[in-house]
């Protein structure tokens, strides 16, 4: 026997890895067919009640996928007897099944009421806890979409995950909106309603700075703190709570995260120089933004020598972009930064220095005839401006961006 | 030989294997082809499983149509609502011929219709199946690129202008991508399996901006690539199956910044690959799509990582086209569903369609309005159509049923009805060349009113709904009928509402066109202009009878097909790839028709509404394919099967050697068998005879002696006439397969006979003992026992071969003590045990020899003694003692045997002879009775008889004649 099995052993062995050889040959055509599996697949020895059920589900994915939800409603009706199905181990499967197409259906079958969900989503809850946060959170935002803040805040209010209680901090900020709204409009400030609004502003700070210690995207939030902030002046926590938005590098690059510092600076009088340096690094991360404008009149209206040369740049850059190509103003920007810029007495090579990646598909980009019929068709004034840029941006290229209309011809 | 040598000398060269054929060595291919293979049947095994596998993948998931190859330029829209543009598909059977055809989606009296009869499609023939078709358009002109496997072209055209050919490349891998710059006309990204992507200017050369040899982020084993242009015109994006990456082709060395990676998006699952990339530069500036096979994702390339939308489009196979229309800015609120933007996924194999909708991305986020929708797919089309017979149901479907190759959408403002009303028609190409056209429209503002309020719903899928809901769904195809009708016909599509129930509802019985005229006869009640039309249609359309449908021809992108079948009639008649390009013009008019459904929950929410439009383009088209079909394979008349001419070989024998006189005996033959069957007799020989002269009386054939036939084969077909069971024991014995039982049976026979002669007396035990062992061990094939054959030992041994009715004849012997009651040829023929035949013959010695064997005990012993050498030999090598048997000439017991057969010769019993054959032929052939008689030779050398037996079997060997041997055998018997 021992003999045997010895003897047995190395082909098992060897079968072993024929078949793991073969599920790794068909792991990699597999992994190489990026194909969907299918939710549910037609079994050999399927039993009636699983063959029905699996019809059930095709016919609710049908009728979904076709809107026809008055129909997929009836089938679903029936598929709850899914979960009395005790043979697999799939239990949590069918209940997540089941609470993401119905909740799905309610969603957009025309006589559903509020009722109806809050039956599905408090059965889906208690039938098991795997979810329960998920479901929380959206019984949350469903009530929210229907005005029913409180209640959605009563949803969250149990819960002691972080998100949850920043989502529930949100809730305390739109509370915080809506008093400060009527407090603002009521002559008499009432010292009751002030103090019931900080509590607000003091539980919603609370879980709000937790939050935004996490790396991750927490702009709405952001906003909102800071907003709150604000308010009661605490500018040094605000700034701080920016500025570590912006800039710990834990966090994912986030444009929005500088445009909102920079706005608040903006909107505290910062100086230029913390002005230029924010949108700098903007600049970096996103220089198609629309803020380039304002870092680019910054930049002309700025003393130092340099500067210019750095407008310039900015504003071809933005010109490169798909969206500011027809832009009236980043063209006038442009000749206003040449203009300046001719007061140089290097200007030529500043210019062809910043051109010089861009000669062999500038011309095509903005100044073939096509452009030109255009331009003078839909926007005269932006003809005449790109018109007389040609000559010294491609001085030495013969550009075909020349209308008849044209009379001013080029700049001088 | 010198030839072959020649010929061999000549593989070293390019040569006409036509021309320098050689009959010789085709003679030797023919005759040796099963040996000498001209592909090694293990390259040839690999090769073919290798190409099944590849066929199976390409079945599954082909990557190489992704993108895909149907592209509409939109040209200006005309003042009279008509949208313009000039489509681009493939034609042909192969794909292989590129079309510009000039259409326009047309807005005739409310109704909506493809039009692609203005003009005639401009085609050119490319050198392989056109995989992929890329276009953009930049003040009115337009740049195509257009890849196959290792080519890639641009055409350039605008709406003056004719196409025409820019340039075209060839590209060393197969190419995966092609991407057409929206910046810069002219500009063509290709990307290939290599993994390098070239910037290709036109005119210019390639440039190659980015190459890597492995995937971006894991190893995928993908050697597919993708690229797109983004905002800049100098970054791109650079794709693969593990994510996406902005390379700045500026800068020399390389760097991408991640913009989507697979492993990094939330809920991604395993195996998730992307499938799909496409730069949304209409819509939003910044904006891409990704799709994977579960999901598809909006991410801005300004902040890279972070999905602004992700939606799980829920399509079975993954999502190789994509094409994306942004919402109408001109009018609405931001929650009008005619803003959303609509991305539209299409699939390759399951041809679906999918309807993705979303808002924002600019001032606001983005967010999807409604869940995915899924539009009308060709194979879904024929529910919506009149029943077909079976026949022509199955070739419908299976047309219908091809993988998508593209997808593409015409967008129409309609700026003469309500404003911001629009209507998109999405086009679907197959890779049978068909294409299939779809018409959404926004719900009409009067089926507001039947909503229910909005305020239980969540806003985002409101506003979808009520984006998605009202829009009627036409799907379209055309046939390649070029039967032209007027245009005007269509504003049937809105009055036929009375038709519905009959078009689609009942099924058109076979009989006849007077039902089929039936239903449409009804709607041209509505519209009596057109009945005459219509029955001349029906009239000449007998094949087309079962669609009952009306004459409303849509003379649509009909001359394409037209063309087609131009080009087919000059090519090859019943060419396959005549017929690639039907399209047209067939609405099938679906139309969700949400507030009757909402209100009324039990009716059945959506209401199919064919337009006669519709039905007639599928009429039309139907027709064709039917039509095609046919000639296609005129009916198979079978297969190439061999064939053998039996004309000769059965008919009567020459009529005219048929002389009068045997006339008349059939005539009388006739006659008295007419008499006896009126007798109710029986019609006999002599009856026949005496009509029929004198015949000559057949001589019933003379016993068949089985006997003389000594060879196996022989016996066992004799054996087999007695029964299925009898043929079975005969191979069981054979094989060996029942030795134990007989072993058993034998041992139990043994000691009953023990007992009995226990009881009788102890005079013939001895000898008993031996005759049992004798028996047993002649069809022993072990050796080992030949060195002593005491009945203790054989006892041990019992041997298998032994049948009941050996042993049956055995006791009988023993209690009659008559020799002559197993008289060989009884047990020849009555023992249908074919085991016992040779087994019989044993038997029969030892009734013979019972006798002589108590008498000669002693020397039989002795003689066992000398033989011990030659056993133990044996018990060596089996096959080395019967080579020693059939070599050995010289033993001295040839002689003897000879001398016994000149002996004996005049007694022999004949019948004994093939049992002996037998067992000779048995021991010629198969290893176990040789050894079965060399056993006999041991256990009993010393009687003449086991000596006879085994020069029998040498003689058997070394004779061919067995005619001789039972005489020899005999005369031992004899002895």
């Amino acid at each position: 026997m021992d003999e045997l099995e010895r003897e047995l052993g190395p082909l098992e062995d060897v079968e072993d890895d024929d078949s793991s050889d073969n599920n790794s040959t068909k792991g990699r055509k597999k992994s190489n067919l990026p194909l969907v599996n299918p939710l549910c697949v037609e079994t050999p020895k399927e039993t009636g009640f699983h063959q029905s059920t699996r019809i059930c589900l095709e016919q609710i994915r049908e009728a979904m996928l076709h809107h026809r939800w008055q129909e997929a409603a009836e089938y679903m009706a029936c598929y709850s007897q899914i979960l009395e199905d005790s043979s697999r181990n799939t239990e949590q499967q069918y209940k997540e099944l089941i609470w993401r197409i119905s909740t799905e259906i309610l969603h957009n079958h025309p006589n559903s009421k509020l009722e109806d969900y809050n039956i599905i989503y408090e059965r889906m809850k208690h039938s098991g806890f795997r979810h329960y946060l998920m479901i929380s959170l959206e019984h949350a935002f469903h009530l929210l979409l229907h005005g029913h803040i409180e209640d959605a805040k009563r949803q969250l209010s149990n819960q002691k995950t972080k998100l949850i209680q920043a989502y529930r901090s949100l809730l305390d900020y739109i509370i915080w909106c809506d008093k400060k709204f009527t407090h603002s409009n009521t002559d008499y400030p009432d010292s009751g309603d002030n103090q019931e609004m900080h509590n607000y502003f003091r539980q919603a700070s609370v879980n709000l700075k937790e939050i935004l210690k996490n790396p991750g995207v927490w702009d709405p939030f952001i906003l909102c703190y800071v907003e709150m902030l604000e308010f009661y002046e605490d500018h040094e926590v605000a700034l701080k709570v920016l500025n570590d938005y912006a800039y710990d590098d834990s966090f994912p690059p986030n444009p929005n995260a500088h445009v909102y510092l920079y706005q608040y600076l903006k909107r505290h009088d910062a100086s230029e120089r913390k002005l230029m340096q924010e949108l700098k690094n903007l600049h970096v991360l996103v220089p198609s933004h629309e803020l380039m404008l304002e870092y680019s009149s910054l930049l002309l209206q700025s003393d130092k020598k340099g500067d210019i040369q750095k407008a310039l740049g900015v504003v071809l850059e933005m010109l490169d972009f798909a969206c500011w190509r027809i832009n009236l103003d980043v063209w006038k920007r442009l000749k206003a930064i040449i203009q300046k810029l001719h007061l140089q007495e290097d200007w030529k090579d500043v210019v062809s220095g910043e051109m010089a990646g861009r000669k062999d598909w500038w011309p095509a980009l903005h100044f073939t005839s096509f452009h030109a019929c255009k331009d003078s068709e839909e926007n005269p004034e932006l003809m005449e401006v790109k018109a007389s840029l040609t000559k010294i941006l491609c001085p030495d290229l013969m550009l075909k961006y020349t209308a008849e209309r044209v009379t001013s011809g080029t700049w001088t | 030989m010198w030839k072959l040598q020649n010929f061999l000398d000549m593989l070293n060269f390019k040569i006409c294997e036509q021309t320098y054929s050689s009959k010789e060595l085709n003679a030797y291919s023919a005759l040796l082809s099963d040996v000498v293979h001209s592909i090694p049947p293990e390259l040839l095994g690999a090769l073919l499983h290798e190409e099944l596998m590849e066929q199976r993948d390409r079945l599954l998931f082909s990557e190489g149509v992704t993108g895909g190859a149907l592209a509409f330029i939109p040209f200006s829209q005309s003042s009279s609502g008509c949208q313009h543009g000039c489509l681009l598909y493939p034609s042909n059977k192969g794909r292989d011929s590129l079309n510009f055809h000039r259409v326009a989606l047309k807005d005739q009296d409310s109704s909506l219709f493809l039009d692609a009869t203005s003009s005639d499609p401009f085609s050119v023939q490319l050198k392989g199946p056109i995989r992929q078709i890329s276009s953009t358009s930049l003040f009115n002109e337009s740049c195509v690129a257009v890849r196959l496997d290792r080519l890639c072209g641009v055409w350039r055209l605008s709406e003056r202008s004719e196409p025409r050919l820019m340039q075209v490349v060839n590209t060393r891998e197969l190419a995966t991508c092609v991407s057409v710059s929206p910046h810069v006309l002219g500009e063509v990204l290709v990307a290939s399996e290599s993994g390098a992507v070239n910037l290709w200017t036109v005119g210019r050369q390639m440039q190659e901006v980015r190459k890597e040899d492995s995937n971006l982020y894991f190893n995928a084993k993908s050697s597919w690539r993708w690229c797109e242009f983004s905002a800049h015109p100098r970054v791109m994006l650079y794709a693969d199956r593990t994510g996406v990456e902005l390379t700045d082709i500026r800068v020399n060395p390389v760097c991408g910044h991640t913009l989507f990676r697979i492993s990094n998006t939330s809920e991604c699952r395993s195996g998730e690959r992307l499938i799909l990339s496409k730069y949304l530069g209409d819509v939003h500036a910044f904006h891409h799509i990704i799709t994977t096979q579960y999901s598809a994702y909006i991410m801005d390339e300004r902040f890279p990582c972070v999905p602004m939308l992700k939606w799980d489009h829920m399509m079975q196979s993954p999502p190789m086209f994509c094409h994306v229309l942004p919402g109408s800015t001109s009018s609405g609120s931001a929650l009008d569903g005619a803003r959303a933007t609509k991305v539209l996924l299409g699939s390759h194999s399951s041809q679906e369609i999918t309807l993705l909708q979303y808002s924002g991305g600019r001032a606001e986020a983005c967010f999807s309005q409604g869940p995915a929708q899924a539009l009308l797919r060709p194979r879904d089309s024929l529910k919506h159509l009149p029943v077909q017979i079976p026949h022509r149901l199955d070739t419908a479907t299976n047309r219908l049923s091809v993988p998508a190759a593209g997808l593409t959408c015409i967008q129409k403002k309609t700026g003469r009805e309500s404003a911001g009303e629009e209507c998109i028609c999405i086009l679907q190409l197959t890779e049978a060349g068909d294409i299939f056209y779809q018409l959404l429209k926004p719900e009409q503002p009067d089926a507001d009113t039947s909503r229910p309020p909005a305020e239980d719903k969540p806003l985002p899928p409101q506003a979808a709904k009520h984006l998605s809901q009202p829009m009627a769904i036409e799907a379209t195809t055309s046939g390649e009928k070029t039967a032209e009708l007027l245009p005007p016909f269509s504003e049937l599509v809105v009055s036929d509402t009375s038709s519905d129930e009959g078009m689609i509802g009942p099924t058109p019985s076979p009989n006849g066109p007077r039902v089929v005229a039936e239903t449409p006869e009804r709607n041209y009640q509505a519209v009596n202009m057109f009945s005459d039309s219509f029955s001349e249609d029906s009239e000449s359309e007998q094949r087309g009878q079962n669609l009952k449908i009306v004459v409303n021809d849509d003379p649509e992108l009909d001359q394409v097909s037209g063309l087609q079948a131009g080009v087919k009639d000059r090519q090859v008649g019943g060419d396959k790839a005549g017929e690639p390009k039907e399209h047209g013009g067939v609405d099938e008019t679906v139309c969700s028709s949400s507030s009757l459904g909402h209100v009324v929950p039990s009716e059945r929410q959506h209401v199919v509404k064919l337009s006669k439009h519709a039905l007639n383009t599928w009429k039309h088209w139907l027709q064709k394919l039917m039509q095609k079909n046919c000639e296609k394979k005129p009916r198979p008349h079978g297969l190439q099967y061999f064939t053998i001419r039996t004309k000769g070989l059965l008919c009567l024998p020459d009529v005219a050697a048929r002389d009068s006189t045997e006339e008349e005996r059939v005539q009388s033959l006739r006659q008295d068998l007419r008499a006896c069957m009126s007798k109710r007799s029986l019609l006999l020989h002599s009856a026949v005879s005496t009509s029929l002269g004198a015949t000559d009386v057949v001589p019933v054939p003379n016993l068949v002696e089985t006997e003389v036939w000594t060879d196996q084969l022989s016996h066992r077909l004799t054996l087999s006439w007695q029964g299925e069971e009898a043929w079975r024991a005969w191979w069981v014995d054979h094989l060996e397969l029942n030795k134990e039982e007989k072993t058993e049976a034998l041992r139990r026979k043994r000691r009953r006979e023990k007992e009995a002669k226990r009881a009788a007396g102890q005079r013939l035990e001895l000898s008993g003992s031996f005759v049992s062992s004798l028996s047993y061990q002649s069809e022993l094939d072990d050796f080992s026992d030949s060195t002593g054959w005491s009945s203790a030992t054989s006892q041990g041994r019992w041997s298998d071969t032994e049948g009941t009715g050996p042993l049956s004849k055995l006791e009988s012997f023993l209690k009659h003590g008559t020799p002559g009651s197993a008289t060989p040829s009884k047990v020849q023929n009555d023992t249908p045990d074919p085991t016992s035949t040779s087994q019989s013959v044993e038997d029969k010695q030892d009734g013979h020899q019972t006798p002589s064997c108590s008498r000669m005990l002693s020397m039989s012993q002795t003689v066992k003694h000398e033989s011990t050498p030659a056993s133990q030999r044996r018990t060596r090598h089996p096959s080395e003692e019967l080579l020693s048997t059939l070599f050995s000439p010289q033993d001295g017991t040839l002689q003897h045997n000879i001398y016994a057969l000149e002996e004996g010769s005049t007694l022999q019993p004949p019948d004994v002879a093939p049992s002996f054959s037998q067992l000779h032929s048995s021991q010629s052939s198969q290893r176990v009775f040789r050894i079965d008689l060399s056993q006999c030779d041991i256990v009993q050398p010393g009687f003449s008889q086991s000596l006879s037996q085994r020069s029998q079997g040498r003689l058997g060997l070394s004779q061919t004649s067995q005619a001789s041997q039972p005489k020899k055998k005999k005369s031992q018997m004899g002895f």
